[in-house]
């Protein structure tokens, strides 16, 4: 008999802890305490960032719909589409039946996003604003999907490849950057911006790196007395370099005179996803050989 | 007279109809297809969880917030035509929507949340009314020619800084921004405040009606005929004001619906306060419901904003019926 109640009793104690090992939260960006109540199948991803996030933790077989222009990686090109990042189509939302929703913090109408809250649907909202963000919202991501094994692992190989390129550049001579968010209005980024992080991690100097706004519009002028180093540019599209071309008017220019005109594929550099690492590892070979060029 | 009476409560009718019949279409259509069936399930209490959602938590709240939006416009662009004497008056002319989009941006800016944005908007659009009120007063004496000209002016003032605040803003706010200069109901929270404004508004101007026929003719034949003028026209001035205030603070500058229905209407029933006041109502809140029906259909899941559907579907109306009187 005690036998018997003993396994009972272990029984219920063992599927009241599976119960709760099965609840899976997280805070998400927004300090929000974000919970599922068993790993999430089907996830609506509302932002390019946050497919490329989920995909990359691991969870991109379980992601049901993506907004457009989510385009990396291929898969995530044929996903059922929501709306736009600013529209969101939400019956569309609805009908997919979603068990978890990541939303982009800054990017999607609050109003859209709260609604979706209202249905009852769990929200994560993300928005990295570090390089170690990348890493906590893959990890984050990947608990709330069950994919820890592949989350943790590309969290681990991001932070060590960054940390890599970091203990590489500590001590490089450093170089003033001007990066090139956009043409027409010629726009930069400042201290508080991610790629600004990127720029210190291999030894660059952002020349307008104390300007107030995150984005700033700055004229040719400023960026002709900064003097910078070396230009590096986005660009409309992932190989279209014509940006720098325009600098060549200038041959005063250090970088100009140096050849240092460099462009880096936007979507590996403007976009806060792990790809971050592939641009960060071009942006420092470009600084490099600039300093190779004094 | 009796007879022209019984006209009046057919139109109405006809106009009370069509508003009831585009928000059942409002209801009924969206990107996810609700069969007639399901749909009488969910209205009758029933249903299953998904359509309940989509129709009383999503479809519902925003078809209403359309109505009202509309109807606000329609009738608050009809009191400017007649305060103004002027054909091409709308709600936004004298800088009430210039007003709210400088307040719900400044708002934004300082990364307030969406009720503060809102709660802005309308003190801006308040604000910007009593300014012009102020202004337009002077020293001198207050007419509807020196109210539009000081109206003009300040929502230049107003168009101004919000170019000044687009050019200093973040890139990634910037769609959040002109949604208050372009009109969008996916942005669009609780219809409630909206329809309370409305409702009393038009139930405040209807027994007005024979007062304003008068003075669509002129402040000085309605003063010899016995209408108070001066306080006429501050009730109108206010009253316009609120309703656009309140429209755009539940769905930013909805363009077009202000300006084109009242003239639509006064081409197709002539120029009687006592019809065109309500029948604004009815069809400005049905164009508006019905645009954006099929702003969030027409291409779906991509949502368009509702100013270019009811642009698109107004101006080839109004042009034809515009070309087709004499």
């Amino acid at each position: 008999m005690l036998l018997i109640r003993l396994l009972i009793a272990l029984s219920v104690l063992l599927s009241a802890s599976s119960l709760w090992a099965a609840q899976r939260c997280v805070t998400d960006d927004a300090d929000q305490h974000v919970c599922v109540p068993r790993a999430a199948s089907r996830i609506v991803a509302l932002s390019p960032g946050a497919t490329e996030l989920l995909f990359a933790a691991g969870a991109g077989d379980q992601v049901v719909g993506a907004v457009t222009f989510s385009d990396y990686p291929p898969a995530a090109k044929n996903l059922p589409r929501v709306g736009s990042y600013q529209r969101l189509d939400l019956e569309a939302i609805a009908a997919l039946k979603p068990d978890l929703v990541v939303a982009w913090r800054s990017g999607n109408p609050q109003v859209q996003t709260r609604k979706l809250q209202s249905l009852g649907l769990p929200v994560y909202y993300s928005e990295p604003r570090h390089i170690e963000d990348i890493a906590t919202s893959l990890e984050r991501l990947a608990t709330l999907a069950g994919s820890e094994q592949t989350g943790q692992a590309t969290a681990k190989s991001f932070r060590d490849g960054m940390a890599a390129l970091g203990a590489r550049y500590q001590t490089a001579l450093p170089v003033r950057v001007f990066y090139q968010v956009w043409k027409d209005p010629l726009m930069t980024v400042n201290s508080q911006h991610l790629i600004n992080e990127v720029i210190s991690l291999c030894g660059g100097v952002n020349v307008f790196a104390d300007l107030p706004r995150l984005a700033p519009r700055v004229s040719r002028e400023a960026v002709l007395e900064a003097n910078p180093e070396a230009i590096v540019a986005g660009g409309m599209g992932e190989e279209n370099d014509h940006w720098l071309k325009d600098w060549k008017a200038f041959p005063a220019m250090a970088a100009v005179q140096r050849g240092n005109l460099f462009f880096v594929s936007p979507s590996t550099l403007q976009r806060p996803s792990p790809r971050l690492l592939i641009g960060a590892r071009t942006l420092c070979t470009q600084l490099e050989t600039a300093r190779g060029r004094r | 007279m009796a007879d022209a009476e019984s006209k009046r409560r057919l139109i109405l009718l006809a106009l009370l109809l069509l508003a009831l019949l585009s928000l059942a279409v409002a209801v009924a259509v969206g990107s996810v297809a609700v069969s007639p069936t399901q749909l009488l399930a969910v209205l009758g209490g029933g249903g299953e969880p998904l359509h309940h959602d989509l129709i009383l938590t999503l479809r519902g709240p925003r078809a209403m917030a359309a109505f009202a939006t509309g109807g606000l416009l329609a009738l608050a662009g009809a009191l400017m035509q007649i305060l103004l004497r002027n054909p091409l008056a709308d709600p936004y002319v004298l800088g009430v929507s210039g007003g709210a989009a400088v307040a719900a941006l400044l708002a934004l800016l300082c990364g307030a949340g969406i009720t503060l944005v809102s709660g802005s908007a309308f003190a801006g659009a308040l604000l910007s009314t009593l300014l012009v009120f102020g202004l337009a007063h002077g020293v001198g004496g207050w007419t509807p020619t020196r109210l539009l000209l000081t109206g003009v002016v300040v929502a230049a003032g107003w168009g101004a800084m919000v170019t000044f605040m687009l050019a200093l803003s973040p890139a990634r706010q910037l769609p959040g921004m002109l949604y208050w200069l372009m009109g969008d109901l996916s942005y669009a929270g609780s219809p409630w405040p909206a329809w309370l404004v409305l409702v009393p508004a038009l139930l405040l101007t209807l027994p007005l009606g024979g007062s304003l026929n008068v003075l669509a003719r002129g402040p000085l034949q309605a003063a010899a005929l016995g209408v108070a003028v001066r306080p006429l026209q501050w009730l109108l001035y206010g009253l316009a004001s609120l309703l656009t205030a309140m429209a755009v603070t539940t769905a930013g500058s909805v363009g077009f619906v202000g300006l084109v229905v009242p003239h639509m209407l006064r081409l197709l029933l002539g120029n009687d306060q006592r019809l065109i006041l309500p029948a604004s109502v009815l069809a400005g809140g049905s164009l508006l419901t019905l645009a954006d029906t099929v702003a969030r259909t027409a291409l779906a899941p991509e949502q368009l904003p509702v100013g270019v559907i009811t642009a698109l579907l107004g101006v080839p109306s109004f042009l034809y019926l515009l070309y087709r009187s004499r």
